[in-house]
């Protein structure tokens, strides 16, 4: 009786779940999948406004580098309905635009991207304009609003368009061209976007787009960057009108090919009737016709037209160029930002701070933003080229010390783009506590006894210091850490370079900190003097019959004396700093600008690691923002 | 009273003089004023055979606010001479601390300010300056320390216009010995001979037991580490009342370091040397042979430290303990390890220290 039961029991609540578990088979559209998975694009609760914000400039900054106009992008941020956190977004560039028959995709449909290519840019999915899309179509009735004007059709058009995210298509709600007297897109090309978005704006994401808006100015100094919200306008000018080469479309590396890409490759030739030797040669860098003949021939496989391959042959060829030695892939697809426009990024940071006001028609106090500008005394850069992962990567670092600079601040950057969380488990926070701060030519114990005055947080040396350092990485493939894209692993030989590059800037910043500490130290020693030397007066006035005011006057002119022929006797930079006459100045330009030029053009040599900077570069690398004016 | 003020005189001259070079050197000369003086230490002491006394050697400090270190000391110094100065035109005395507290002050403004004197100690080295600067010791500007010395027996003194007679009959207590030596004259002096210990304890077991009054002695001691007075004082008895004198002191290397400060001097006062050393001291004892020929039972014998051992080494190497006596003694610590204190004699009894152990050591030295 019992064991039947407890058959029984066990056949019906199969049958239970086998009713339960019919699966219904149906395909997501992509707009779909996203909106359901918004966290894989960054598109998180209190962060969907600082992800559009972030999105629109990147998208802008791609699209006027394409074709080296020197970027001119209007972002606003208003509150249209606090009740319900309605918010109104728009981004205006005079980039290239886009073609009228593309825009609706462009903006609306998911993995529709113009930058499905082997080259370093800000964005590479297809999905973060889209997503504002989406959003916008999901939360609220408004429509998206686009001009477009792109180079090409010289025409202004205007867009109402809203996302189909069940099916990822955009649905056209107006489209015409406008006339000239509505158009507003006032350069040869354009693209304006206006949205609207539900989202709560916390102080925390305020500070981030800020913070955001403000360090992609550093990097990208040769934009103007407007920002206009409730709290008012800010510009960050133009500082520069050098961009950086932009970076070309090249062919895969055969290290990182694998059955997809060999496959791709054959496709795109399927017209021609090739072999796959020709395919081989023709469709990746760093591969000529004798080595995919020796490739085929170690591969063991027959020689037969090139779309004739199955996959078990084609796998053989991946497998045997996976094993082979290759020329490092060249860097024509990267677009380092140069030590020129690093430069002048760091020459003259600036930062967006909100300061309450008291507005006059309300009690309350109004918060208005304005800019400060950081003034270093000096700034270092210095670079390295590598392989991480199979892919060329180039880690550019920069330095700024000294002059109204109050604290220590890392910033990091990937492909141009600010990362801001996560700094704690970035390896740019790791490079810097493994650096010995004795490159510098001072101890931790000098730092500290010397600058423990400014408002220290933490007791490492390096957090008194009045230094910022940067770091960027560009690569096709940056080794994220997590999804969020926020922070950047320590990946391959990626740590080593990054501190060959901190190193330099060490050294370089060393007769600097050390002069400086020295003339703080004098300061120090004066200021020892004027403490006691009333002491000294006072009990020689008492007890003889002398002039206080005189002796204390020659005591004074004395012992300034003294402490300056002391400072001119010990080394100092002094003499180096003003041999760095104007026409020093131009010629450390010269050189920058060649060696940047040497990054690129280099690319039909093997890429070599090596150290980019040279000696005679390092001790010209010292020039004060001022001098540069000059 | 004439004379002091003659002596008073000078002393403020000479510091009148000190800050007029420093204004010389400031006003016309345009240079940064300095002074040297006699390095105080024992890297600057050195033995004199002749004098059997611990002296002052060659070197110098320079005193210049030409570093950042040295700024505070000369500014110190400054201020501790007007202070002198002060003191004396005012006609008053002063402990070493009341010159600490009367030139106290902070240096600096609010957001960084320190001390103008990290210690008394700094202080106390600022008065030694000014003897050092001056050539005039400190008791001569009225600069005095606490009185801690103390004195039993038939010797007379005059305190400014008072008899003090330290023949106290009652044997219930001893004098202070005054600080103020320059104050201080001894009228008379009755007794035989003049007994150094290391403790006030001691003394006072020794003069409750009568031995003032059994052997005609003047007992005296420096509580410790003897102050100037206190060794000014036995120095005047021996060599101006010809009056023999013997140190007794624990039987350990702090307590025959104390008794030498008597004999030899010391390393710290070794500018002020001859006015301070009584050569002809005899250190009787406690010698630590005494610890075994006077059975001293082990309950009351101390193990000794690290820190003892090393300084017996090191003065085994001394010049004026190269006498065969004295290397003896001190092999025999370093050998046993084992020290002792003289109250270790109480336990033979109250009265044994005075009435066994010291008259038989004065006997066999020949002072009794």
């Amino acid at each position: 009786m019992a064991s039947s039961s407890t058959i029984q029991l066990g056949s019906s609540s199969i049958a239970q779940t086998n009713s339960k578990a019919k699966i219904n088979f149906s395909k997501k559209a992509e707009s779909e999948f996203f909106v359901d998975n918004s966290a894989l694009a960054g598109f998180t609760g209190e962060r969907i406004l600082y992800m559009a914000i972030r999105e629109l400039i990147e998208n802008s900054l791609d699209s006027c580098e394409a074709e080296r106009i020197l970027p001119k992008i209007a972002v606003s941020l208003k509150l249209i309905d606090p009740l319900i956190d309605l918010w109104s977004i728009s981004c205006e560039d005079n980039g290239i635009g886009i073609r009228s028959d593309k825009v609706s995709i462009a903006v609306c449909s998911f993995l529709t991207s113009g930058k499905y290519v082997e080259q370093q840019q800000r964005g590479l999915f297809g999905v973060g304009l889209k997503m504002i899309a989406a959003f916008s179509t999901k939360d609220t009735d408004h429509p998206l609003r686009v001009w477009s004007k792109s180079a090409e059709e010289a025409k202004e058009y205007y867009f109402e368009l809203r996302t189909d995210i069940g099916t990822n298509k955009p649905i056209v709600l107006t489209k015409r061209d406008t006339k000239p007297k509505e158009s507003i897109l006032r350069g040869k090309s354009g693209f304006r976007i206006e949205a609207v978005l539900r989202g709560r704006l916390s102080p925390i994401t305020k500070n981030r787009i800020h913070d955001y808006i403000s360090q992609t100015s550093i990097v990208n100094p040769y934009a103007v960057i407007s920002f206009s919200t409730d709290d008012g306008k800010i510009t960050f000018d133009r500082r520069t009108t050098i961009m950086p080469e932009p970076a070309k479309e090249v062919l895969p590396h055969p290290a990182d090919m694998d059955l997809k890409t060999l496959k791709k490759a054959i496709g795109n030739h399927a017209l021609q009737k090739t072999t796959i030797q020709g395919i081989l040669c023709n469709s990746f860098q760093k591969l000529s016709f004798d080595k995919a003949k020796e490739i085929i021939r170690i591969a063991g496989i027959e020689a037969k037209q090139a779309d004739k391959y199955n996959e078990h042959e084609l796998i053989k060829i991946v497998n045997i160029c996976r094993q082979t030695k290759f020329q490092s892939p060249n860097v024509d697809h990267l677009s380092p930002i140069g030590e020129r426009i690093f430069t002048v990024g760091m020459s003259a940071e600036r930062s967006i701070f909100t300061r309450k006001e008291n507005s006059i028609s309300e009690d309350h106090l109004q918060p208005r933003i304005s800019t400060k500008e950081m003034k270093p005394a000096l700034t270092g850069y210095s670079s390295r080229a590598c392989i991480i992962n199979n892919r060329p990567t180039i880690v550019e670092c920069g330095l700024a010390y000294g002059g109204n600079l109050s604290y220590f601040k890392l910033y990091r950057f990937a492909n141009k783009i600010p990362l801001l969380y996560d700094e704690g488990s970035d390896v740019a926070r790791e490079v810097i506590s493994e650096v010995e701060l004795n490159k510098m030519g001072v101890s931790k114990k000098q730092v500290k006894e010397q600058f423990s005055g400014l408002d220290s947080r933490s007791d490492r040396a390096i957090d008194l210091l009045p230094i910022h350092i940067f770091f960027h990485i560009c690569s096709t493939k940056i080794p994220y850490k997590t999804a969020g894209k926020e922070s950047i692993a320590s990946e391959g030989e990626l740590k080593k370079y990054m501190k060959a590059c901190l190193s330099d800037l060490y050294r370089k910043v060393s007769k600097q900190i050390r002069h400086e500490m020295h003339l703080k130290d004098t300061e120090n020693r004066l200021k020892l003097y004027r403490y006691y030397i009333p002491l000294i007066v006072d009990a020689i006035s008492e007890s003889i019959d002398v002039s206080a005011e005189d002796l204390t006057k020659s005591f004074l002119t004395l012992v300034e004396r003294h402490v300056k022929k002391e400072v001119s006797h010990s080394p100092s930079l002094k003499v180096n700093a003003e041999s760095h006459t104007a026409h020093n100045v131009r010629g450390l330009h010269e050189s920058s600008r060649s060696k940047e030029a040497s990054l690129v053009s280099k690319s039909s040599k093997p890429l070599k690691i090596k150290h980019v900077d040279t000696t005679q570069e390092k001790i010209e690398n010292f020039i004060t923002p001022s001098e540069e004016s000059r | 009273m004439a004379a002091m003020d003659k002596r008073h005189k000078e002393t403020t001259k000479k510091i009148k003089l000190i800050m007029k070079d420093i204004c010389n050197d400031v006003l016309s000369e345009k240079k940064m004023p300095s002074f040297d003086i006699t390095k105080i230490g024992y890297d600057n002491t050195v033995w004199s055979e002749a004098k059997r006394m611990l002296t002052v050697g060659t070197k110098t400090v320079h005193i210049s606010p030409d570093t950042t270190k040295k700024i505070p000391t000369f500014s110190q110094y400054v201020v501790m001479s007007n202070a002198v100065r002060k003191l004396l035109d005012e006609q008053m005395e002063s402990t070493i601390r009341g010159m600490y507290y009367a030139t106290l002050s902070t240096v600096g403004d609010e957001k960084n300010k320190q001390k103008f004197w990290t210690s008394q100690d700094a202080s106390d080295d600022a008065i030694k300056a000014v003897e050092l600067l001056t050539g005039v010791p400190r008791e001569e500007f009225s600069v005095t320390s606490k009185p801690k010395g103390m004195i039993s027996g038939p010797i007379l003194l005059r305190v400014g216009g008072d008899i003090i007679d330290c023949n106290l009959g009652s044997r219930a207590t001893s004098q202070l010995i005054p600080t103020n030596i320059m104050d201080v004259e001894i009228v008379d002096v009755k007794a035989d001979f003049v007994m150094v210990v290391e403790k006030d304890t001691v003394l006072n077991n020794i003069r409750k037991s009568g031995f003032i009054q059994k052997y005609n002695a003047i007992l005296m001691t420096g509580s410790g580490e003897p102050d100037r007075a206190t060794r000014m004082m036995v120095k005047t008895l021996n060599e101006v009342w010809k009056k023999p004198v013997v140190v007794f002191a624990d039987a350990d290397p702090w307590g025959l370091g104390i008794a030498l400060r008597y004999k030899i001097g010391s390393e710290s006062l070794s500018y002020d040397s001859d006015r301070l050393v009584t050569p002809d001291a005899k250190v009787l004892g406690m010698m630590f042979s005494d610890i075994y020929d006077y059975s001293i039972p082990e309950v009351a014998r101390l193990t000794a430290s690290e820190e003892d051992l090393n300084r017996a080494s090191d003065m085994k190497k001394k010049q004026w303990l190269k006498e065969k006596k004295w290397q003896k003694e001190l092999s025999l610590f370093l050998k046993n390890k084992e020290k002792c204190e003289l109250d270790a004699f109480f336990k033979h009894g109250f009265r044994y220290l005075a009435e066994t152990y010291l008259p038989q050591k004065l006997r066999a030295s020949g002072i009794l």
